[in-house]
């Protein structure tokens, strides 16, 4: 269970003046300005959550993580996982959390994957047969059986993170942070990582902390989201509800047969309904409130005034929300 | 424990991953230990002794601190690097103790160094160059058990390297200095007793000389009967102060830890 408090990090950043003068100014005294990249956030998560942590660039995710993992200390503010302080009892916190951080490896680059699973027997402890059911359990689910005796190097970006994704989980850990699992990955890979982790929630009801830019990974994984912004929470509930709150917004694009030149005019019964947005060749573009008028409305309307040659609706997806979030607050 | 010796015995597999650059670790300290003796032959031309030191007792001397001097360095720039790029995040998200690993990585380099440098140095000394016996009977064991002190020192002490990059952010004129300083300090070009007085008296405040010179000193009989154990003693005071000094401000650097990047 984690529970967070008020909980804030200042960065006191060194700001230069520019050029030359600057940087030897910069030798002698320095100014700084104070970052707020968490600033007063609380949230708690229960055991078994699997939780989406959401927020463009710099919007505090990262350092969040880092004080969940003890490897950051607060400003001010209070912050609990199990019991523990993360940051004053770093290594117990460490031996019952585990990590993927999309970026950076934590297998050893030279040795093959096997033997870096074998460390990490030795360095979280893990008792010899619970360790062998575990990898052979992993070595099923992930298919990791032939990557076992290759080195690090030898992977490919998919095959890295497969190993990765078993390497946070090997010791059965209460708590995962998962940071970009699936950057860079194709849509079989994406789909197995993301079966794995639910899988792992399911059985051993391990919390997941999921942070990424990728809203299918959100919406198959998390019931809730967490999404920040200039390192304040922006909204912390479910989906669902976030999806109702903001998502009764629809767009269809429609292409319609345009010989000669012709000016788009929107049909009779969708005025004040629909807003248009017209680009080239023909191609129009309807978003409206599912609320005010139904999509099936629209494309009727649509039809009895042009000639319409193809159609695609929109569905309402996370990020378009969290776009809208971040464009125009809550 | 248990942990820190998998890690060391990882290491010594990562070391002999590359077989090739194994071997050619082994060359390279084998046409380094020919040019020191040719330069020390060079040298020696027109007289018997320097610094009442016969040729045979420099030569014996010199590869007996190239050998050490293969011990000093250590992971402290490895560190360094990971606090720079930011991936001693990940270590530190991990239930060990990143300093004790880092030694325990380091002693399994050295283990390598050992068989791959050290030993087929010391063969190829002992056939064909001829360097002399210990001193007494008694230089041996106590060269060895210092020789193990130095080593235990470079390896702490290069850590300082690292923990300082928790402060400095980088730490590259900081390497060069250290550098420098070894190579003169520990005694790995010429022994310390060669050294102007005043020199030698600031080395002996200082660890450096604790690497190389005391440990080959001892097995020439440069340092023998109660100098050989106050320098032992030394040592051990050495090693004592810099692994609480170093943990103390690693301490320090963890509590006011800032990631770097990510």
């Amino acid at each position: 269970m984690i529970s967070v408090n008020g909980l804030s990090k200042h960065y006191r950043i060194a700001s230069r003046e520019p050029g030359l003068t600057g940087a030897v100014k910069g030798l002698f005294s320095r100014e700084y300005t104070i970052k707020r990249a968490v600033d007063d956030i609380s949230f708690r998560i229960e055991q078994g959550e699997m939780v989406g942590y959401i927020g463009a660039n710099g919007a505090g995710k990262s350092t969040t993580i880092k004080m969940l993992c003890g490897i950051l200390t607060p400003s001010s503010g209070e912050v609990t996982v199990n019991g523990l302080v993360p940051y004053r009892d770093r290594k117990r916190n460490a031996s019952q959390i585990g990590a993927v951080f999309g970026q950076r490896s934590q297998l050893f680059w030279d040795i093959a994957v096997r033997e870096s699973y074998e460390l990490l027997k030795h360095i979280y402890e893990i008792p010899e047969r619970e360790f062998k059911e575990t990898i052979a359990m992993f070595a099923e689910v992930l298919q990791l059986e032939p990557l076992m005796g290759m080195a690090a190097r030898q992977l490919s970006l998919g095959q890295k993170m497969r190993c990765e994704l078993a390497a946070a989980f090997l010791h059965n850990p209460s708590i995962v942070y998962l940071d970009e699992p699936t950057i860079g990955l194709d849509v079989a890979v994406k789909a197995r990582i993301r079966e794995f982790i639910k899988e792992m929630n399911r059985l051993r009801e391990t919390t997941v902390i999921l942070t990424t830019h990728d809203m299918q990974d959100i919406e198959e994984i998390c019931k809730r989201i967490l999404i920040i912004d200039e390192g304040k929470v922006l909204y912390d509930g479910s989906i669902q509800s976030i999806k109702d709150r903001f998502g009764h917004k629809r767009v269809v694009h429609f292409e319609l047969e345009a010989e000669g030149g012709f000016a788009f005019e929107l049909p009779e019964p969708l005025i004040g309904l629909a807003e248009s947005a017209v680009g080239e060749e023909g191609r129009v573009s309807l978003t409206f409130s599912n609320q005010a008028v139904t999509a099936a409305d629209v494309i009727s309307a649509m039809m009895q005034s042009y000639r319409v040659r193809d159609l695609t609706i929109a569905d309402p997806t996370i990020e378009s929300i969290v776009q809208e979030l971040y464009e125009r607050g809550i | 424990m248990r942990k820190y010796w998998e890690m060391m015995k990882s290491q010594i597999k990562i070391d002999t991953t590359y077989s090739a650059w194994y071997w050619a670790g082994t060359v390279s300290m084998l046409l380094k230990m020919l040019l020191v003796y040719a330069f020390w032959h060079a040298v020696y031309e027109n007289r018997a002794s320097v610094n009442d030191m016969p040729l045979h007792a420099m030569i014996t001397y010199v590869v007996l601190a190239m050998l050490l001097n293969n011990y000093v360095a250590g992971v402290g720039v490895q560190l360094a690097g990971q606090v720079r790029d930011g991936s001693v995040a990940i270590e530190l998200m991990r239930p060990y103790n990143l300093l004790d690993k880092l030694v325990a990585l380091d002693l399994g380099t050295k283990i390598t160094g050992t068989i791959r440098e050290g030993l087929p140095l010391l063969l190829i000394a002992y056939l064909f160059i001829g360097i002399d016996a210990p001193a007494t009977w008694t230089a041996l064991p106590l060269s060895i058990a210092s020789a193990a002190m130095g080593v235990l020192i470079g390896t702490q002490l290069d850590l300082v390297l690292g923990v300082a990059a928790f402060w400095l952010h980088y730490i590259w004129g900081l390497h060069t200095l250290r550098s420098a300083f070894l190579l003169f300090f520990t005694g790995a070009l010429a022994p310390v007793s060669m050294f102007p007085d005043w020199l030698r008296t600031a080395s002996g405040f200082m660890p450096f000389q604790s690497m190389v010179y005391v440990p080959a000193a001892i097995y020439t009989g440069q340092l023998a009967g109660g100098d050989a154990l106050t320098a032992i003693l030394v040592q051990a005071g050495w090693l004592v102060f810099i692994y609480a000094a170093i943990r103390f401000s690693w301490k320090l650097a963890i509590r006011k830890v800032v990631i770097f990047g990510g």
